[in-house]
C-alpha cells in the first residue's frame, strides 16, 4: 500500500528528471502527489495494488501532453515556476531555495514550525507545559539569586567597603564586635583606610497620641554616610563635632519611610526638634529613599565613641572604606599590626585579640544563603534538564511519525544541515512558547515566594523580574531548546532517506538508534530525579531531626514582649527600675489566664540580647589567650519556672538585697565544663563584664538553645535583675492559658496603666519564634521538595511515554507471541522488566550523582550525613515504585493485545 | 470508441476547448484538481480523460492568466487541498469561449448535416 508520502517522492523524482529543482516546488508536489494518491486508492479498489501503482505512475508519463504536443513547448516548467511564485509560502516545507536569503529561510521555517505545532495540539501542549515548568522554576530561583547576590549593593564603590571585627579564635569568637577604645585606636593609626566608621543600633521611646511607641535608630559616627556614598535628601550630614564626647550629640536624620509615615513628608521638619526618651533632638536632615542598612530603621543618630569605656566591652559594628588602590589583604595586615600593638600595650584586655576583615558583599550576603541559593539553582537546573529530556523524548516519539516527512525532504534534495535547521527551529519555537508560559508562571510564583521567604535572606523583598532575569530565562529556554532539539535533529539528519522510507513502510519496528536514544534519555531522567529527591530527602531528614531537638525550655503557650524604660529621671535610679519591673510582673501575674511571668534581658530564639563575657574561675588556670567565657543574661525571679527550664539549687529572690552577695545561676554546660564532678553549687566565679566581681553559684539551670535548635547551647551565666537591674529593654515572658492576642492586649494595657511613656513592642509567642527560626530550612525544604516532586512526576511521565510507545511498537510481536502460546503474564513481566531495567539503571546513576552533589549541601544539613543510607534507600525504593506504576498501564495494555487484531493490523 | 474518435477528441481538446471545459467546471463552485478530473471522466463516460501530466500544467496556466485562482483549503479531518475558483476575468473568458464553442459546433453541425440533406 502506497501513501501520499510515497507519491511525493515519486513526483519529486520526476521533476528532478525533468531538470527542475524539487525543493522549489513543494506546493506542486503536494498537489500532484495528492491527486496520484487518490487515483491510486480508487484504482486499488478494482485491481491489485501493483497494477494500480503502475497505472497511477502512468498519469505522470504523458510525455506527449507534457512536452511534445503542447502549443507552448516547455510549458510545464514555466507553469511550475510561475505557480510556485504565487504559492511560495509553502516552499519551506521542502527546502530552501539557493537564491533565498538565510533570514527568509529561517522565517519560513519559523512559520512552518508554528503551523506544525498548531496542528499537533496535544503534543505542543504537553511539551510546552513541561518546558514552562522547567523555565518557571529556573526563572524564579534566578530572580532570587539576581536580587540577593547579583545586584550591586546600594552603596558607592561597594568593593572598597570592608567590614572589620575583633577576633579571638581561641575563645571560639572568630568575629566579634569591637570595643570603643580599640575602634578609636584603629581609626587613629590606620594607613589603609580612607575612613573608619562605628555603627550600632538603639531603640528610643517616643510618645504618640496612641501611646508610647518604639522607634529604631541606627547610631553611627559622623563618617557613616560619606563612607557609604550617601548624601541626605534634605538637610545635612552630621558634623565632626556631633559625634564627639561633649559635642552637640542630640541631632538626628529621619529615614525616608519614617519621615513620610510620621511627618507626612513635610520638608519643614528639618530644623525642628522631636523628643526621644524624653530628651529633645534636632532634626538635621532626611535620608534618601535608597538608604538601606539592612534593618528597619526610622532614625540615624550620632554614635559617640567613648575612649573611657572598657577595652574588653565589645559592642561596635565597624566598617571602613579602603584607600584607593589598597587591597583588603593589605588592610587586614595594617589593622592586624595595630591590634598586635594594642595587645602588647593592654594585655589584660587585648591579649589574644586580633582583627578579621571581610568585604561588604561577604558580610551582607552570608555564605550560608549563597550556598543554599546555589544548591537551589543546581536543583532547578536539574528540573529543567529533566524537562528537556522529556521533551526530547516526546520529539523522538513524534519523530517516528515525522521520519517519513524528513526522509522525503532528504530524498528530494534537502541537505542534512537544512533538515537539522528545520528541526532545531521547531524546537526553538516550542521553547519560545514554553519560556513565555514559564515567565508568566514565574511572575505569579515570585510574589508568593517573597511573601513566604525567610527574613534572614537579605534583599528578598527586592526580587523581581528585571531584564537580567528575562535574559536568563530566555537564554536557559534557548539552551534547553538546543538540548532537546539537537538529539532528534541529529537523529533526523542521520536517517538515510531510503532506510527511513522502508522502515516506516513496515511500521512494526522503529529505528533501533532512535529507540536506544529514548531509553538513554529515560535513564538520564530517572537519574536526575533520584539525585534531586535525595537532596530533598536529606533536607527533610534534617528538618525532622531538628523537630526532635529539645530547645531546653517549654515552648507551647509561652509568650514574650519587649518593654523599654525611657532613660529619663523617673528611671534613673536602679531602685526605680526594680520597682517598675516588680510592679509590672505583679500586675501581669494578676491577669486572668496567666500561669507565670518573669523578665529577661535576652529571650531564647529572639536573636537579641546574646552578649558574652569573659570569666575567671578560681582554681582554673587558663592557657594564654584562652580566657573562659560565657553568654550572660539578666533575669528576674521565676524566670526558670516561667520558661520551664529545669533548675537545681535555688532561684533568685524577689527580696531587695537578697542576691547582692553577689550570686549567680549558671547553665548546666558551664557547670560541667569547670566542675566536672558536679560540685559547682556554692563555688565562686568572676564575671568580668559585671564589675569583675566574684559571684557565688546558687543554682544550675538547664541548657537552652538560644540561637535556634540547630545551634549548640551557649554556656551562660544568669544574674539577678533585682541585684543588677541593667537590662533595658527587657523581655517580659509569660505563660498563659488564654488566647495570645487577648493576652497581648491585656499586657499592653497593664504597661500603659503603670507608665504611659513606656513602649511595648515585638509581642509574640515562642511558637512563632521557633517557627521563624526554622524559616530558612523550611524555605529550602519546600523549594527543593517541590522541585524534586516535579522532577519525579516528569520522569514518571517520561517513563510511561517510553513504555507505552514500546508496547504500541511491539504489538505485532506480542500478538505473534500470544498466538504461539505465550501466556499473558509473561508479556506483562516483559514490559515491567524492561521498565525496571531502565528505572534501576537510572536510579544507580542518580545515586552516584547524589554522592557527588550532596556534598554541596553539607552546611544545609542537620545531624544527617550527606550520604545518609536511609535517605538513599528510601528514595531509591520510592523512585523504583513510581517507575513500576508508570510501567503498569503499558504492561496491562500489552496483556490485552488481541493476537488477531495485532496480526491483521496495518 | 474508435481510435479515430479518440484522436479527434484529443486533438480538439488540445486546440483550446480543454480550457473551456475547466472554466465551465469551476463556474458553479470551486473544485480541486482530482475532482475536476473525475467529473470530466464521469460526464464524458470515460471518453475524455485528463492525466495529471496534462491537467495541472493547464490549471497553472489558467491561473497564471488570472482566469482561475487556486487556494489551499484545510477542512476538519481532511488533508488540505488546492481549490480552484473562477475569477471575474475567467467568467468573461468563459462566456466568450462558450459563445465561440456553440458557434463552432453549430457551424460544424450545419456543414456535416448538410451532406445528408
Amino acid at each position: 500500500m502506497r501513501d501520499a508520502t510515497y507519491w511525493k517522492t515519486v513526483v519529486a523524482n520526476r521533476l528532478r528528471e525533468r531538470g527542475l529543482d524539487p525543493t522549489l516546488h513543494a506546493s506542486v508536489i503536494e498537489e500532484l502527489a495528492q491527486h496520484l494518491d487518490e487515483r491510486y486508492r480508487s484504482l486499488s479498489r478494482d485491481t491489485d495494488s501493483a497494477l494500480a501503482e503502475r497505472l497511477t505512475i502512468e498519469e505522470l508519463d504523458d510525455n506527449e501532453s507534457l512536452t511534445a504536443a503542447r502549443p507552448d513547448r516547455g510549458g510545464l516548467e514555466r507553469e511550475l515556476i510561475h505557480h510556485e511564485r504565487r504559492a511560495g509560502a509553502f516552499r519551506s516545507e521542502l527546502g530552501q531555495a539557493p537564491s533565498e536569503s538565510l533570514l527568509n529561510g529561517v522565517l519560513q521555517d519559523v512559520r512552518y514550525a508554528g503551523r506544525t505545532l498548531a496542528k499537533n495540539r496535544g503534543f505542543t501542549a504537553v511539551a510546552a507545559l513541561t518546558l514552562a515548568l522547567g523555565v518557571a522554576v529556573n526563572t524564579t530561583i534566578f530572580s532570587v539569586i539576581n536580587a540577593v547576590m547579583l545586584r550591586p549593593l546600594p552603596y558607592a564603590e561597594p568593593d572598597r567597603l570592608v567590614r572589620i571585627w575583633e577576633s579571638n579564635p581561641a575563645l571560639g569568637w572568630p568575629q566579634f564586635s569591637a570595643s570603643h577604645p580599640n575602634f578609636l585606636d584603629w581609626r587613629t593609626h590606620t594607613r589603609s583606610m580612607d575612613s573608619l566608621v562605628a555603627v550600632s543600633s538603639a531603640n528610643f521611646a517616643i510618645t504618640a497620641p496612641e501611646g508610647a511607641q518604639i522607634v529604631r535608630a541606627v547610631t553611627a559616627t559622623a563618617d557613616f554616610l560619606p563612607a557609604l556614598g550617601i548624601t541626605p535628601a534634605l538637610g545635612r550630614n552630621f558634623t565632626r563635632d556631633e559625634d564627639r564626647p561633649g559635642g552637640e550629640n542630640r541631632v538626628l536624620l529621619l529615614t525616608d519611610g519614617f519621615w513620610r509615615r510620621a511627618f507626612g513628608a513635610a520638608p519643614e521638619i528639618v530644623g525642628t526638634t522631636i523628643s526621644l526618651n524624653g530628651n529633645s533632638y534636632t532634626v538635621i536632615g532626611v535620608l534618601p529613599p535608597t538608604f538601606d542598612w539592612g534593618v528597619n530603621t526610622d532614625l540615624l543618630v550620632p554614635l559617640v565613641p567613648d575612649p573611657a569605656r572598657p577595652r574588653g566591652d565589645h559592642r561596635l559594628t565597624v566598617f571602613g572604606r579602603l584607600k584607593s588602590g589598597i587591597s583588603i589583604d593589605q588592610a587586614h595586615a595594617d589593622l592586624s599590626t595595630i591590634a598586635a600593638d594594642l595587645a602588647t600595650r593592654y594585655p589584660e584586655s587585648n591579649d589574644g585579640w586580633g582583627v578579621r576583615t571581610a568585604t561588604f558583599y561577604d558580610w551582607l550576603i552570608p555564605q550560608a544563603i549563597r550556598e543554599s541559593l546555589l544548591v537551589l539553582q543546581v536543583a532547578v537546573g536539574l528540573v529543567l534538564l529533566i524537562a528537556c529530556v522529556n521533551v526530547a523524548n516526546l520529539l523522538l516519539a513524534r519523530g517516528a511519525a515525522r521520519q517519513k516527512e524528513l526522509a522525503i525532504r532528504i530524498a528530494i534534495g534537502a541537505s542534512r544541515q537544512r533538515i537539522i535547521r528545520q528541526v532545531l527551529i521547531e524546537a526553538l519555537v516550542l521553547s519560545a512558547i514554553g519560556s513565555a508560559a514559564g515567565l508568566a508562571l514565574a511572575a505569579m510564583v515570585i510574589p508568593l515566594l517573597v511573601a513566604h521567604g525567610p527574613a534572614t535572606v537579605p534583599r528578598l523583598d527586592e526580587v523581581s523580574i528585571d531584564s537580567r532575569v528575562m535574559l536568563w530565562s530566555m537564554a536557559s529556554a534557548a539552551c534547553a531548546a538546543l538540548l532537546f532539539g539537537l538529539i532528534p535533529a541529529v537523529q533526523a539528519g542521520r536517517e538515510q532517506a531510503r532506510d527511513a522510507l522502508q522502515d516506516s513502510g513496515r511500521g512494526s519496528t522503529s529505528g533501533a538508534g532512535r529507540q536506544r536514544t529514548r531509553h538513554l534519555l529515560t535513564v538520564a531522567e530517572v537519574a536526575l530525579s533520584v539525585t534531586l529527591l535525595i537532596g530533598a530527602g536529606l533536607l527533610l531528614r534534617s528538618f525532622a531531626q531538628l523537630q526532635t531537638v529539645d530547645p531546653g525550655f517549654a515552648v507551647p503557650s509561652l509568650m514574650s514582649a519587649r518593654v523599654m524604660l525611657p532613660t529619663r529621671a523617673n528611671f534613673a535610679e536602679p531602685a526605680q527600675r526594680v520597682a517598675f519591673w516588680n510592679r509590672l510582673t505583679e500586675e501581669v501575674r494578676a491577669l486572668p489566664g496567666i500561669a507565670a511571668v518573669s523578665t529577661t534581658s535576652g529571650a531564647p530564639l529572639a536573636g537579641i540580647g546574646n552578649t558574652s563575657t569573659e570569666l575567671e574561675v578560681p582554681g582554673v588556670q587558663p592557657r594564654r589567650g584562652e580566657q573562659p567565657s560565657a553568654g550572660w543574661r539578666i533575669v528576674t525571679p521565676d524566670y526558670f519556672a516561667t520558661m520551664g527550664i529545669p533548675l537545681r539549687g535555688r532561684d533568685f529572690s524577689p527580696a531587695a538585697g537578697a542576691d547582692a552577695g553577689p550570686y549567680t545561676i549558671i547553665s548546666e554546660s558551664l557547670a560541667r565544663r569547670y566542675w566536672p564532678n558536679g560540685d559547682a553549687l556554692g563555688k565562686p566565679i568572676v564575671i568580668r563584664s559585671l564589675g569583675n566581681r566574684a559571684h557565688t553559684i546558687v543554682g544550675i539551670a538547664g541548657d537552652v538553645r538560644s540561637g535556634g535548635l540547630d545551634a549548640d547551647a551557649i554556656p551562660t551565666v544568669y544574674l539577678s535583675g533585682i541585684a543588677a537591674p541593667f537590662g533595658n529593654p527587657m523581655f517580659l515572658v509569660w505563660r498563659t492559658m488564654a488566647d495570645a492576642d487577648t493576652e497581648a492586649a491585656a499586657v499592653r494595657e497593664v504597661v500603659r496603666r503603670i507608665d504611659p511613656t513606656v513602649p511595648v513592642f515585638e509581642v509574640t509567642t515562642f511558637d512563632d519564634l521557633l517557627s521563624r527560626s526554622f524559616g530558612p530550612r523550611r524555605f529550602n525544604l519546600y523549594l527543593l521538595g517541590t522541585f524534586a516532586a516535579v522532577a519525579l512526576v516528569m520522569s514518571a511521565v517520561g517513563l510511561f511515554g517510553v513504555m507505552a510507545y514500546l508496547v504500541s511498537q511491539r504489538r505485532r510481536e506480542m500478538g505473534v507471541r500470544l498466538a504461539l502460546g505465550a501466556d499473558r503474564g509473561a508479556l506483562f513481566r516483559l514490559v515491567i522488566g524492561r521498565g525496571l531495567v531502565l528505572a534501576s539503571t537510572g536510579a544507580l546513576i542518580g545515586i552516584a550523582g547524589a554522592f557527588w552533589l550532596t556534598r554541596l549541601m553539607t552546611n544545609l544539613l542537620y545531624s544527617v550525613s550527606p550520604t545518609d543510607p536511609l535517605t538513599f534507600a528510601a528514595v531509591t525504593v520510592c523512585v523504583v515504585a513510581v517507575s513500576l506504576l508508570a510501567c503498569y498501564v503499558p504492561a496491562r495494555r500489552a496483556t490485552r493485545v488481541d493476537p488477531l487484531t495485532a496480526l491483521r493490523g496495518e | 470508441m474508435t481510435a479515430i474518435v479518440d484522436r479527434i477528441l484529443d486533438r480538439e481538446l488540445k486546440k483550446g476547448s480543454a480550457e473551456l471545459v475547466i472554466l465551465a467546471l469551476v463556474e458553479a463552485r470551486p473544485r480541486h484538481g482530482y475532482e475536476i478530473s473525475q467529473i470530466i471522466e464521469q460526464r464524458s463516460n470515460g471518453d475524455i480523460k485528463f492525466k495529471v501530466a496534462s491537467l495541472y500544467p493547464l490549471l497553472y496556466r489558467l491561473e497564471r492568466r488570472g482566469w482561475i485562482a487556486g487556494t489551499w483549503v484545510e477542512k476538519e479531518g481532511q488533508r488540505r487541498r488546492r481549490y480552484y475558483r473562477l475569477t471575474r476575468e475567467g467568467r468573461r473568458v468563459l462566456a466568450e469561449q462558450r459563445k465561440g464553442w456553440q458557434r463552432f459546433v453549430a457551424a460544424i453541425n450545419r456543414i456535416t448535416e448538410a451532406g445528408h440533406a
